[in-house]
């Protein structure tokens, strides 16, 4: 019995060439997106499983107070590891690391060669056993036996010293720490928060041994014996806090316990990690959503293609009926047929996975390999999808095709034509509801894109590179740089800074009055001046920072925003300048000057204070010098400027970063968004369209007899494809007017996101209602041309 | 064999209803060979289909092998159909999809008869009719009149106690038609009962009796011979 559905199924199949074409390449499409993105989340989900102790292993955050708005940290300050273990008996061992200089790129020194590194870590030696480090070279128990040791990743070893042999060589980190290397170990698993390319022991620097309940910047990693109860000991943890801390110093009110698996995906709300490799639930929820939704409407093709194909096999449903087969029987032949067509998609789809995953790397940048694509869960993957594809496509053909009464030979059978054509069109309508919806966003996503990038930030980022100077032996040598590059020809002006826009500013307090005990929140920034004219910032009143600051003079000078200004009360920028001003940096400050707001950070926030000071005796270091560039040739102007900075750095490595680039970085999550929302839209359409061209087809042959005869009365071609085309452009239609709000909805809501945002404008719905209706139009009409011009005597005659 | 009484079956379109059976009665008796004659739209084929068990009366009685059969579901009516009657239709009906051998199977799969079984059966009936030769071909390659006969083959192959011709000679040329009567002929006097609805007096006179049907009635009723 099997065997015989297979061969009529088989038979079926094959009988309608364009249907199942059509058919697969819509399912194929859809499963080869379904089984790339199953891939990327299966590794998204696999973060960190590895580990011999990953079930046990979690990382402490702790929730900040009301003051900084009960926020969620990762990192705490040095003294919160060593207590938990000491006073917390289901804690097996703890590990604190901190990213050297506070996540700044390091600057590595070996022999005369320089280098710049991200990764390189401080932490307590305990990590190695927590995580498992495999050492290709020395061990565990000496990587940290000797004072001043770090131990590097096999890739890392490769990079700074090639073949040559690592163990027992010297690097100097930023000029100040010189190392030794005592281990190699094999490179942590891709899949894994934890991104060490260098590790040094944190007991060997006063950030390990001089523990403090103050400065918040080290993550803490707990090790709990097996099956421990982990809200028991987030409250003996949180209990520490009154046991260490003085009431009016706790900024944290309660230690909270993350296991190390979830770490890589729910850390949207963590604040202040330091690992790079973090990624969210919300993109692989919406990324699942969608394909599933791709895979969903090319269900519907098949649906469709299928009841409408019904009619011409009604007969032979209906034979098969008075011969005796029961509806079962008939169900089964549709599911077999159905499941058929489903493999051959999935043999396809997968295989066409392969072909574009080197596509789906450079459009992602993700790192998915084939290997990735044969792990098991993707297999398994596959066979759910094939059974749960052949079940909902091949739901509504078989239910409406196995019901067909034997009747229908004599012609005696009420077709039940009305009720499926509708259903039909209901599908369809779904399909092209679904699309436009996705095409509106795809159009508000780019529109919000383009006007971020035109917005007038308020200061200019282009044409500035900033470059590093946190690694300089002396202060010295940052001037020399600062005087060199100064008198090149290329160079506009050139800032020292703190930090750039929006990077590494320190957070501080304005105070109206010197008593108060609160005030808004800002963000400040040193600079040594000419910080005006380098960003291109607009000034209110005043003047700019001045130039130089004379011995013994120990005002702190501040230019600030407009924002503070504002919160201060002051009427006019004119009236603030020269009055003091009350933060944390000392009595003595003025304000100099008054600047335009400017968006320091993603325009997704907010403009909030901003403060620029210079000062003798500043508590900030020079980190950063900005330099405003007017070159032709770009590379050759990169160039002199690496020369000029090993000439006055000749320790350091030169690290550098565009401005512009930084900025558009900020944007980097939803420049994602706009490429996979463009990629699903235009999927989603395209297997539509199969479906419709499907219909198309369907409905000019089903209508070749009237179109014949139309023509033999004198119906012109273009009146005969306009008859055919109408149709489905009402279905295009009423799908627009369902999608429209849909959209609207939606779209409203993800520009919420933005402190900053474009309208939602009528043209957008305009656009893609014509652009829906013109590639439908394009769709049908082939069909409809076709059938319009041929010659009605042999249609006539073969019915 | 089979006692209708009674029988009626009415057609409600949004306008009209039409009365295609009215309080029809007649019996056949096993081994008969009966032919229904009238003219068109008579409710000829109406009738047929009832007693084929495709369609349920909207009154009366319909009594097959002893069974009240009206108002069976289809369910019921399936499962009786598939080892009691073949069909022989005007348009024949083959499946395009299936080769010869395959149509001819179709009956012995639905009843669960196993392949080997199959094979010999369907071998058997084909070259009763001639077609063996045939057995690989789609229905379209073959002629009007050898595709009758793959249908009447089909009807034949599970020894049905009643086969249901609807105008098997109506798209048939006479030689055709001829020859497709004698296969009827040979499978009643091998015992089986036939009811045929034509419109040709020349096939007719292969019957045992002719109905004549008006208007959803019986009007005359001829016996040509007396049934064994
Ligand atoms: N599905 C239907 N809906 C409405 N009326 C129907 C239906 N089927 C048959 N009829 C009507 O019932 C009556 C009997 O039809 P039937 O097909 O039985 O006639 P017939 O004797 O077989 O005619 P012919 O010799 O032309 O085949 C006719 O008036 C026909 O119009
Ligand atoms: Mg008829």
């Amino acid at each position: 019995m099997i065997r015989n559905y297979f061969k009529i199924a088989w038979r079926n199949i094959r009988a309608n060439k364009l249907f199942t074409v059509l058919n697969i390449a819509g399912l194929a499409i859809g499963i080869c997106v379904c089984i790339i993105l199953f891939s990327f989340v299966n590794t998204e989900l696999s973060f960190d499983k590895m580990y011999s102790n990953s079930d046990d292993i979690y990382r402490v955050n702790m929730e900040t107070s009301e003051e900084y708005n009960f926020e969620t940290w990762a990192t705490m300050p040095n003294a919160v590891g060593p207590a938990l273990e000491q006073d917390i008996p289901q804690i097996k061992r703890m590990a604190r690391l901190i990213k050297d200089d506070f996540g700044a790129t390091a600057s590595l020194k070996i022999g005369d060669k320089n280098f710049t590194e991200n990764n390189l870590y401080l932490a307590d030696s305990s990590v190695f056993k927590m995580f498992d480090f495999e050492f290709l070279q020395g061990n565990v128990e000496t990587a940290f036996s000797k004072p001043k040791s770090v131990v590097l990743s096999q890739t890392t070893k490769k990079r700074l010293f090639g073949n040559q042999e690592a163990m027992g060589q010297l690097i100097t980190v930023n000029n100040h720490d010189t190392l030794e290397v005592s281990g190699i170990y094999a490179d942590l698993p891709k899949i894994s928060v934890m991104d060490f390319n260098m590790v040094y022991n944190i007991m060997d620097s006063w950030m390990g041994t001089n523990v403090y309940w103050s400065n918040a910047s080290y993550e803490t990693f707990v090790q709990l014996e097996p099956n421990a109860n982990i809200p028991e000991i987030e409250n003996q943890a949180s209990a520490l806090i009154d046991k260490y801390v003085d009431k009016e110093d706790q900024y944290f009110t309660k230690f909270l316990l993350q296991p190390l698996t979830k770490i890589h995906l729910y850390s949207a709300e963590v604040r202040e990690g330091y690992s790079t490799k973090l990624g969210s639930i919300t993109t692989i929820k919406s990324l699942l959503f969608l394909s599933l939704l791709v895979l969903f409407i090319a269900c519907i093709n098949y649906m469709n293609l299928a009841t409408a194909n019904s009619r011409k096999r009604a007969k032979s449903i209906g034979m098969n009926k008075v011969l005796g087969a029961s509806r079962r029987h008939m169900l089964s032949l549709f599911y077999v047929e159905t499941g058929i067509m489903v493999f051959l998609s999935i043999v396809i789809g997968y295989a066409i996975s392969f072909l574009i995953l080197p596509l789906f790397r450079s459009i992602t940048g993700n790192e998915l390999g084939y290997q990735d694509l044969l792990a098991a869960p993707i297999l398994i993957g596959l066979l759910i999808i094939w059974i749960l594809v052949t079940l909902i496509a091949g739901s509504y053909p078989a239910i409406s095709m196995s019901s067909i009464s034997p009747l229908i030979l004599v012609n005696k059978s009420k077709t039940k034509g009305a009720a499926s054509e509708l259903v039909r069109k209901g599908l369809v309508v779904f399909q092209f509801a679904a699309s436009i919806v996705l095409i509106i966003a795809v159009t508000v996503i780019l529109q919000q894109m383009s006007f971020i990038k035109n917005k007038n930030l308020g200061y200019d980022p282009s044409g500035i590179v900033a470059v590093s100077v946190s690694s300089a032996e002396t202060g010295q040598q940052i001037q020399s740089l600062i005087k060199s590059l100064e008198r090149q020809v290329a160079v506009e002006s050139v800032s020292a800074v703190q930090s750039m826009p929006g990077a590494n500013e320190s957070g501080r307090a304005v105070l109206k009055l010197a008593t108060d005990n609160t005030g808004m929140p800002i963000a400040s920034c040193r600079t040594d001046g000419n910080i005006v004219q380098t960003l291109k910032l607009n000034v209110l009143a005043g003047t700019e920072l001045p130039e130089t600051i004379t011995e013994g003079d120990s005002i702190i000078y501040t230019l600030i925003n407009e924002k503070i200004l504002n919160y201060l009360g002051y009427q006019t920028p004119d009236e603030a300048i020269g009055k003091i001003i009350h933060t944390e940096l000392g009595p003595r400050a003025l304000i100099t000057g008054v600047v335009e707001n400017f968006n320091f950070n993603s325009l997704k926030e907010d403009i909030g204070g901003y403060m620029y000071y210079k000062s003798r005796r500043a508590p900030e270091g020079i980190r950063t010098l900005l330099v405003r560039y007017n070159s032709q040739n770009l590379s050759q102007f990169m160039e002199q400027l690496q020369s000029t900075f090993n000439e006055a750095l000749p320790n350091t490595a030169f690290d550098y970063q565009f401005l512009d680039r930084h900025v558009a970085q900020l944007y980097a999550s939803e420049e994602r968004t706009a490429r996979t929302a463009t990629i699903f839209s235009a999927l989603a359409i395209f297997i539509a369209c199969l479906g419709l061209f499907g219909l198309a087809a369907f409905t000019a042959e089903q209508r070749r007899k009237e179109i014949g005869v139309r023509k033999v009365l004198g119906a012109t071609v273009t009146g005969i494809t306009q008859l055919l085309s109408k149709d489905f452009l009402k279905l295009v239609l009423v799908a627009f007017v369902i999608a429209a709000p849909v959209a609207y909805w939606l779209m409203h809501k993800w520009l919420l996101d933005f402190a900053y945002r474009t309208e939602i404008t009528w043209w957008v719905f305009v656009f893609a209602g014509l652009a829906a209706l013109l590639i439908a139009l394009l769709t049908v009409s082939f069909q409809a041309i076709k059938a319009a011009v041929a010659n009605p005597v042999k249609s006539l005659r073969t019915e | 064999m089979i006692k209708i009484t009674d029988l009626e079956k009415y057609y409600a379109t949004e306008e009209v209803r039409t009365i295609a059976l009215n309080k029809l009665s007649f019996n056949v008796k096993e081994g008969e060979f009966v032919a229904i004659m009238g003219p068109s739209g008579c409710g000829k084929s109406t009738l047929l289909n009832i007693l084929g068990l495709l369609d349920d009366p909207d009154g009366g009685s319909f009594i097959f092998n002893d069974i009240e059969v009206s108002g069976f579901n289809e369910r019921k009516r399936a499962e009786l159909r598939k080892h009691n009657i073949g069909f022989v239709f005007q348009s024949f009906n083959l499946i395009d999809e299936l080769t010869v051998f395959e149509n001819v199977e179709l009956p012995l799969i639905y009843t669960g008869v196993k392949a080997a079984e199959r094979k010999e059966r369907v071998e058997a009936v084909l070259e009763k009719m001639q077609i063996m030769h045939r057995r690989k071909h789609f229905p379209q390659q073959l002629s009007g009149g050898q595709q009758q006969r793959v249908a009447v083959a089909r009807a034949v192959v599970n020894n049905p106690k009643l086969i249901l011709a609807d105008e098997p000679t109506g798209n048939l040329d006479s030689s055709n038609g001829n020859e497709v009567m004698a296969l009827l002929t040979e499978l009643n006097e091998a015992g089986t009962t036939i009811i045929m609805v034509t419109h040709s007096e020349h096939d007719a006179k292969y019957s045992h009796r002719i109905i004549r049907m008006l208007d959803g009635q019986k009007v005359t009723e001829n016996i040509l011979m007396e049934a064994p």
